[in-house]
């Protein structure tokens, strides 16, 4: 299973992403516009706040009876003859992948964008299978012939500039007109069509599974998903085991809140409900239809405190606002799933020894709690993480350790903090001047790194406002 | 009105002015404050940073400290929501919940009291000059107080206030978060920095002495001449 | 025929375990939901009301909006296929070509003016991929037309390919007035009934807004990434 990606640990990646100056201006380029478009479309629904309640709602229900609805959905995509695999881990789901792709000996593969694909590594498994596989969304695309990673989960080229792009298109695939994104955008419509239209088999993700009628919806604007869907003539659509709603009602509830959020699109211009094969006689859809349904650890978040995060529909919203997104990136977090969902994500399905870092990446501004379509209360899942690594996971640093538990000392203490509070103005007299700390010891060390710091006052508070009581009239 | 002061360890420490400004803003309008003497911290430092037993004693000390007041005012959004949690995480403690829910209903931050309990939006104070306002994420986000502060500047008589640009994004502080992850944080304040800048006030002003002490410790760093002042220091202001 | 179901038995009683009790397969019903802001959008509009709805939101979308009655459609969409550059066309094998006067256009006046015109017909198989893949315009009937996102919702299935309208450069959506509903939770609503009264639901329905885009490249929407570059919509106000 690897949601990972990048080398070297947090702070290095940190470094490194911090001096990506094209980056940066992407990507705060990129969060002023797609916020400022979602609170548009937000403001002209009206309503924005029941609209959000009732996404939470819906998504709570079917989370809560997640069994039930997997397999009212399992039997109505039998009935119309589709087959269902349900993949306990990410092994048995790109292993079934590649099984079906070598029964049909297929050659290739054309793949519209899912984050939970390349969560389970599918490419490769096709690949080792003899398979070449091509990624037909135009973010996914650009990476595939860079042989890079997303950095968004709706946006997954975000970092890349025009001309990064034209380079590695002419060096890749001689290409030989301008930057101009039309020019490119029409040279990879004119390479990729041949492609759809030679693929054995198409592979898709799932947006939303329909457990009443059996149904999986894509959502797309650029409509490769529909292309991958309807000529090939076998479709294998994965999904997150999570992605599921009751009936074509919440469906729409739940696609509506997503293009908006994600997009600020009223509705994005491909949203495409496939259910089952083609049936018989229709000229254009598969043959063959698979739903492989993954868990891959999702399990292990139900029925738990975390159980919130398996509302997200996957809008990026959150990651359009976060303030350490904005300077850091997406590579940063080092793994698919970045910014805030993915630094409550990742550690759960990636664990803590890889990703310990990315709950205290995170000044706990809310803005991601604030922005979420579903209401996932994503700042307090990043404060439950810091608490399971301190208590449960005992990875906090041995220093931090005692120093809380001095703190926590002092603060219910009047003798102790009456003592280090006394103290605290020519403890560190010797580190002030002109009021200020310019170089402080201990922990006053980083934070004089970059800042002034305010040395204790001589007088407390408490002080003056005691002096000031034995001096008043009552 | 009897009003109990929950002055903050920041306050208490770093920044005895927002203090007294705050006392004696509270005793302009009327009210009879008192000072608790146990009180230390709401427990934010350590609690965030996941350490919840190690916390409790120091929630359980500032529970008792208030007890008998009536109404608990802090010159701190953040500060003021750490006792909105303290339910929350007493959960289930038949003993600590209901003090804490107690303690959490009758917590209000400075400028919310002031304008939705004490029903006031201009306290009669004047300062000349040029100002922007920083609207710290707990206090908004968190604690839901977004007018009120912007009511009363926008009543304090010479005062030409001016939008901040950038406004919902955070400064950096984040307690810990500020020292944890530094070179973020640094990214942070600096683009907080030039945001404050673009306004061409003179002053930045704000509810919180957490972004307060980041923002203005960067811009002191920076020679930069733009005065930070907590929001209690500017209504108390009257000449 | 009946499709093959693997590992449910366990992953289900596992996910159910998680949950703390014993695996569910029927019985669960929806709830009553607390929050229903969706039924208010566009509640109390008129015909007349969507159709200006969907004018207006046409132009967001990067889509030339046309009105005509019946009489006219022939026209209109002649002019329309001319703006495009002319055919080849391509259409589905669907009565209501000749319901709205327009099977003269099809089989006479375009083939006499050397105008391809292709014929979705599921006898051709698989080379109606190809035949669309030539075409310059694809033209189909909206089944529901959803007036606030300017949407033409599409069941197809047998004579009415899936891949028609994406293959081609050129879109075009012909809308019976009759066919508006404010917004997709009318569709919704209507698939459902049409479901409870037994029909089985199609194999794939489209939901199309607009021609096919993308903001992957510097966030700036280039439009005909794999679908139509553009797209017209031809109200039909009469019927």
């Amino acid at each position: 299973m690897s949601i990972k990606i990048g080398v070297g640990d947090f702070k290095e990646r940190v470094h490194e992403e911090l001096n990506n100056e094209f980056m940066r201006g992407a990507v705060r380029g990129a969060q002023e516009r797609l916020r400022i478009k979602r609170l548009d479309e937000a403001e002209q629904l009206g309503n924005w706040e029941e609209w959000r309640s009732l996404g939470e709602e819906i998504r709570q229900h079917v989370l809560n009876h997640l069994d039930y609805y997997l397999y009212e959905l399992s039997e109505n995509v039998a009935k119309r003859g589709g087959h269902v695999f349900f993949a306990r881990t990410s092994e048995e789901a790109s292993q079934y992948v590649k099984e079906v792709v070598q029964k049909k000996k297929a050659k290739k593969v054309v793949k519209s964008k899912s984050m939970v694909t390349e969560e389970i590594n599918l490419n490769s498994y096709l690949e080792e299978a003899g398979c070449e596989v091509i990624e037909t969304d135009l973010g996914e695309y650009i990476l595939q012939v860079d042989e890079d990673h997303p950095s968004h989960i709706v946006a997954p080229a975000l970092h890349k500039n025009k001309n990064q792009i034209r380079e590695v298109f002419k060096e890749k695939l001689h290409y030989s007109n301008t930057e101009k994104p039309e020019e490119i955008t029409a040279f990879v419509r004119k390479h990729l069509r041949n492609e759809f239209l030679t693929a054995d088999v198409g592979i898709t993700g799932c947006n939303f599974a329909i457990a009443e009628t059996g149904s999986i919806t894509l959502v797309t604007n650029e409509g490769n998903a529909d292309l991958v869907m309807s000529i090939p003539k076998t479709h294998i659509a994965v999904m997150g085991m999570e992605r599921i709603v009751p009936t074509f009602e919440e469906m729409e509830v739940l696609v509506s809140l997503l293009c908006r959020s994600a997009v600020g699109h009223k509705l994005t211009s491909y949203v495409t409900a496939i259910t089952g094969p083609r049936e018989e006689g229709e000229a254009d859809g598969p043959e063959e239809f698979h739903l492989v349904i993954v868990d891959n650890g999702r399990s292990d978040i139900l029925g738990t405190e975390f159980q919130p995060v398996l509302q997200c529909i996957r809008c990026a919203a959150c990651i359009n606002v976060c303030p350490v997104y904005r300077h850091i990136g997406g590579h940063s977090y080092g793994s698919i799933y970045p910014g805030p969902i993915g630094a409550v994500l990742s550690p759960l399905l990636g664990g803590y020894e890889e990703y310990k870092e990315l709950p205290y990446a995170s000044s706990l501004c809310g803005a991601c709690t604030e922005a979420c379509p579903v209401k996932i209360p994503l700042h307090e899942l990043l404060l439950k993480h810091r608490q399971v690594i301190v208590e449960r996971e005992g990875k906090a640093p041995f220093s931090e350790k005692i120093m809380m538990k001095a703190f926590g000392l002092g603060a219910s203490s009047d003798m102790l903090y009456g003592l280090g509070s006394r103290a605290a103005h020519s403890a560190l007299k010797p580190f002030t001047k002109n009021a200020r700390i310019s170089k402080g010891p201990g922990p006053l060390k980083a934070w004089t790194k970059i800042r002034e710091f305010p040395a204790p006052e001589k007088e407390r508070f408490r002080d003056w406002f005691k002096n000031r009581e034995g001096g008043k009239q009552s | 009105m009897k009003v109990s002061l929950f002055v903050t360890c920041l306050v208490d420490l770093f920044k005895t002015n927002v203090g007294k400004a705050t006392v004696e803003l509270l005793e302009h309008l009327g009210c009879e404050v008192d000072f608790p003497e146990s009180q230390i911290c709401c427990g934010q430092p350590s609690y965030n940073s996941g350490y919840v037993e190690e916390t409790k004693d120091a929630m359980k000390h500032m529970i008792k400290t208030f007890e008998h007041s009536e109404y608990v005012v802090a010159p701190s959004g953040s500060c003021a929501f750490m006792f909105k949690e303290y339910p929350h995480i007493f959960k289930d403690d038949p003993i600590w919940e209901p003090k804490a829910r107690e303690l959490a209903d009758k917590t209000y931050e400075l400028t919310q009291f002031i304008v939705e309990v004490l029903g006031v939006e201009d306290v009669g104070a004047k300062m000349e000059g040029k100002a922007t306002y920083h609207t710290s994420c707990h206090m908004t986000r968190l604690l839901g107080v977004k007018e009120a502060p912007i009511k009363l500047l926008r009543n304090v008589k010479g005062l030409e206030f001016t939008p901040l640009p950038g406004a919902h994004l955070c400064c950096g502080f984040g307690g810990t978060f500020s020292v944890k992850m530094g070179p973020i944080s640094e990214q942070m304040v600096d683009e907080k920095v030039s945001n404050v800048e673009s306004t061409g006030a003179d002053y930045l002003i704000s509810a919180d002495c957490g972004c307060l002490m980041n923002i203005g410790g960067r811009m002191e760093r920076q020679g930069k001449p733009i005065r930070v002042m907590h929001i209690a220091e500017v209504l108390n202001h009257r000449g | 025929m009946t499709g093959m179901i693997q590992n449910r038995t366990s992953f289900l009683e596992n996910i159910a375990e998680k949950l703390g009790r014993n695996p569910i397969t029927k019985g669960v019903h929806r709830p009553s939901y607390k929050h229903t802001p969706q039924y208010e959008v566009l509640k109390t509009a008129t015909r007349d009301e969507l159709v200006s709805v969907l004018a207006s939101q046409c132009s967001n979308i990067h889509v030339q909006f046309m009105e005509t009655t019946a009489d006219h459609l022939a026209e209109q969409v002649k002019t329309a296929v001319r703006s495009y550059g002319g055919g080849p066309v391509s259409v589905w094998k669907d009565e209501r070509y000749a319901e709205y006067g327009l099977t003269d256009l099809v089989e006479k006046e375009w083939p006499h003016e050397q105008t391809l015109v292709h014929v979705w017909n599921d006898d051709l198989g698989e080379e109606n991929i190809r035949l669309s893949e030539k075409a310059n315009v694809s033209i189909v009937f909206s089944d529901i037309t959803l007036a606030e996102s300017g949407t033409v919702v599409l069941f197809t299935g047998k004579n009415k390919g899936r891949s028609m309208t994406l293959l081609p450069k050129h879109f075009i959506a012909l809308i019976p007035q009759s066919t508006l509903v404010p917004r997709m939770t009318q569709a919704a609503q209507i698939i459902r009934e049409k479901i409870k009264k037994g029909e089985a639901v199609p194999s794939c329905i489209q939901f199309i807004t607009g021609p096919s885009n993308s903001a992957d490249i510097e966030l700036s929407t280039v439009y005909g990434v794999h679908g139509p570059v553009k797209a017209t919509y031809i109200v039909i106000s009469d019927r």
